[in-house]
């Protein structure tokens, strides 16, 4: 399938940080060459690794995070390096980097120095807190920028420190938002022939997960605290017998259907209690109950919930039209048949590690044009011969930069 | 700005739907959504009471997530109502909806009706579950998104229950590649001039973001869970109790260097320095322990600005006032404050990224029911202010 940003070359220069938004241009359908230093990007590349054999090459985060790309070598330290980085910077339309802010406009290699030779280049910069201002130098991590967002003040226990998610958000809110930046960039390049500089903080991304959070809180001053399992006053996330499962007691007449109809459901199994039997939903509304009612309410749902099998719920659930989820772990969101029907899983094949691997093979299906994984990641310097050879580097010149240490 | 003259038709409700758009209204799109007294988008009601004074518009939630928007108010259990809103989709370049699956075909409006009326139309449609398939019809939301594509599973503690992180995430990560697909079908439109439908669920867009997770799954039968804030690459790494209530720094030490960066700060103790990097790794909880002891008395701002002088990644975990106080973000010009009819003044966020040369820039908040009928059905579709009474009159309008 030919994707909407076929023909656009992007030359990725990102980390860990920048890594989603390269995988997803290059499924857009963009040519997006990977740059690595020489012997490959050790810490993009980590572990665990396929078959747990220690090897850059059998990375897993690698494997999945860089679909969709070519992979090149460069030592752009080097003089010869940054010539061939300026070189491959004068024919992209895009750039992605995740340098420390100032770091590459002080050896020559930043956006300033770019654009002279290349007025129509888009470059984006993925940094922490944003290029300029009062914490620009500072470093940051998927933590300390979740910490920072806000959204750590508000996720775990109230007993226990602020907690994030295990796998980096930050990182994954801000990818789609970098994309967008250099998708509205290159629009505004085929009005003005101008390409331009987009600037992204990860902070400032996470801090919309906040869903307006901080505004309502100027308005309320009441400062939300962790609840756990719990959002606001009622519980969320409840205990089946072998996993867990969301339920909201949150009312709303979309909502409160779904209250009935569970109540109905756990009387056919016997386990309603006939003050819940009992009870008018007519005037019902999360935000007016007491705290003795949420009591009763949780001890009844729970009971039931902890009785039964994640599979068994849920079945039920879809069936009945109940808002009951299950929390799935990774091997459950494989087998999920919803998911499995829309063929969102594609199976890559890597001959060369003697491996099929299950990838997303997309976000969202497009006609005519759409998203999909189109190659596998590139192995270290896979590419070299080729993307160097179109900048018309010759074979033996090649050779001699390899053997020099410059690729 | 680049979206000047580009016209959004929004179809919808909650968060996933409009924050999509919200950033081609940043940036100079015209926005119009569709809504009812009938059928009010749900973020209107979701935190009121009996004695809420301003009914269905006096929600901040809303009036935060929809700013630079217009609002017509039309009832579409009319066929009048219907037929309004096709006249609007040959107004618009883009329609965006986030209904259940059916929703919009019960209406005549989905997307290959659309399309029909108007071949070079973006038809971008963002429900739970997708379009197709045996579960399309599952009436879920954020939460139930979360849960099924994986995020709760992979927050919170190991020893006790899943969480997910604060803010339904599929709420907030699904509209940005809702926003990604459009701009992506607009740069596709503009150099080919096709139109372009898109069928987007939340919930794949989530295990699309969470591809090493799938990806360690299907290849060593493992993966990812909860870990609480451990990292499998970095010790120490973690948020630890500063002085105060409730106030905590998070501390990543991503390499050797930043460890004895570190050790130095908390001055060169004899069990910092016996620790190799292995053991930072074995016994992570002894050494957040040791270091909490360290971090306990102090003030988790001033602590981060010294940890950062030093080159170690850390930050004080910010409440709700630290983000409003942030000046890093005011630098950035994050907060912009709007002032609502009802609500008063209330800080709007920008979105994550500039662009140079066009800044964009948040102008009005989140427009009340039928805020914009005048200037849509008089102003966009030519009609007379009788009409427009009459319709009001035969309930179309409302």
């Amino acid at each position: 399938m030919i994707g909407p940003l076929d023909g656009i070359r992007v030359l990725d220069a990102s980390d860990e940080s920048g890594a989603l938004a390269g995988k997803i241009l290059g499924d857009l359908g963009a040519d997006v060459v990977h740059v690595e230093p020489p012997g490959g990007d050790l810490r993009a590349r980590r572990g665990p690794f396929l078959g747990d054999v220690p090897d850059p090459e059998r990375s897993l985060a690698w494997l999945a995070l860089h679909t969709s790309q070519r992979g090149i070598t460069l030592d752009a330290s080097r003089a010869e390096g940054r010539d061939l980085w300026k070189r491959l910077v004068a024919r992209a339309d895009v750039v992605l980097e995740t340098a420390r802010p100032g770091v590459l406009d002080a050896a020559g290699v930043g956006f300033e120095a770019a654009r002279a030779e290349n007025p129509r280049l888009v470059w984006c910069s993925v940094t922490p807190f944003g290029s300029t201002g009062p914490r620009a130098d500072w470093l940051g991590t998927d933590l300390v920028v979740v910490a920072m967002g806000g959204n750590a003040s508000v996720t775990g226990d109230p007993d226990r420190p602020p907690v994030r998610c295990t796998l980096p958000t930050a990182y994954y809110h801000a990818a789609p938002e970098a994309v967008l930046g250099i998708l509205m960039a290159l629009l505004s390049r085929e009005d003005s022939g101008r390409g331009g500089h987009v600037d992204l903080s990860l902070q400032e991304c996470q801090l919309q997960t906040l869903l307006g959070g901080a505004g309502q809180y100027a308005r309320n001053r009441r400062l939300y605290q962790r609840t756990g399992g719990k959002l606001g006053r009622t519980r969320e996330i409840w205990p089946a017998r072998d996993g867990w499962v969301t339920f909201g007691l949150r009312g709303g007449a979309a909502r409160i259907k779904n209250l009935v109809a569970t109540v109905q459901y756990m009387d056919e199994c016997g386990m309603a209690p006939a003050w819940l039997k009992a009870y008018d939903w007519s005037a019902y509304n999360h935000n007016e109950i007491d705290d003795t009612e949420i009591a009763r309410f949780e001890e009844a749902f729970g009971a039931f919930f902890a009785g039964r099998p994640m599979r068994e719920l849920y079945r039920e659930a879809l069936e009945r039209r109940i808002l009951l989820a299950p929390c799935n772990d990774a091997r459950e969101i494989l087998e999920h048949e919803q998911l499995r029907d829309r063929k969102l899983f594609v199976t890559l094949e890597y001959p060369e590690l003697g491996a099929s691997i299950e990838h997303p093979d997309f976000f969202a299906k497009m006609e005519p044009r759409g998203v999909a994984l189109r190659r596998c990641a590139p192995r270290i310097g896979e590419h070299n011969a080729e993307v160097y050879g179109e900048l018309g580097v010759g074979d033996a010149e090649r050779e001699r930069l390899a053997g020099e240490g410059v690729l | 700005m680049i979206f000047e003259g580009l016209h959004i038709l929004e179809l919808g409700a909650g968060a996933a739907g409009p924050v999509a758009t919200r950033y081609f209204a940043e940036h100079g799109a015209r926005v119009i959504r569709v809504e009812s007294a009938k059928r009010p988008d749900f973020l209107r009601a979701i935190f009121m009471t009996q004695d809420s004074p301003f009914g269905l518009d006096g929600s901040p939630m809303y009036v935060l997530l929809n700013p630079n928007k217009e609002c017509v108010s039309l009832n579409l259990q009319t066929a009048e109502g219907i037929s309004l809103v096709k006249r609007l989709v040959e107004w618009a370049d883009v329609v965006c909806e986030n209904f259940a699956p059916g929703v919009m075909q019960k209406w005549g409006l989905d997307a290959e009706s659309l399309r029909r009326i108007k071949p070079d139309l973006i038809v971008a449609s963002g429900c739970l579950f997708g379009q197709t398939g045996p579960q399309r019809s599952y009436p879920g939301f954020g939460g139930q998104g979360s849960a099924i594509a994986g995020f709760n599973h992979l927050t919170g503690w190991p020893d006790r229950e899943p969480h997910g992180p604060y803010g339904t995430i599929t709420d907030s990560l699904s509209p940005r590649y809702v926003a990604v697909a459009v701009a992506a079908a607009l740069f596709q439109r503009r150099r080919t001039g096709e139109g372009s439908s898109i069928d987007l669920s939340q919930i794949e867009s989530g295990v699309y973001s969470l591809s090493e997770l799938i990806v360690r799954q299907s290849a060593l039968g493992r993966s990812v869970t909860r870990a609480g804030n451990k990292s499998e690459f970095m010790a120490p790494h973690a948020i630890y109790p500063c002085a105060g209530d409730d106030r905590w720094i998070a501390i990543a030490v991503e390499d050797d260097d930043q460890w004895r960066a570190l050790v130095l700060e908390m001055g060169d103790p004899d069990w910092a320095a016996a620790l190799s990097e292995r053991d930072r790794f074995a016994d992570p909880d002894s050494l957040d322990a040791r270091i909490a002891e360290w971090t306990r008395s102090q003030d988790a701002a001033l602590l981060a600005e010294r940890l950062q002088g030093a080159g170690v990644p850390a930050g004080p975990v910010q409440n709700f006032q630290d983000l409003l106080d942030d000046p890093q973000l005011a630098h950035r010009g994050h907060w912009v404050p709007l002032r609502h009819v009802n609500l008063g003044e209330l800080p709007f966020g920008r979105s994550g990224f500039r662009l140079s040369g066009d800044d964009g820039a948040l102008r009005t908040p989140g427009p009340n029911l039928g805020e914009h009928n005048r200037e849509v059905l008089g102003g966009v579709l030519g009609l007379s202010e009788e009409e427009v009474a009459r319709l009001v009159d035969d309930e179309v309008v409302s």
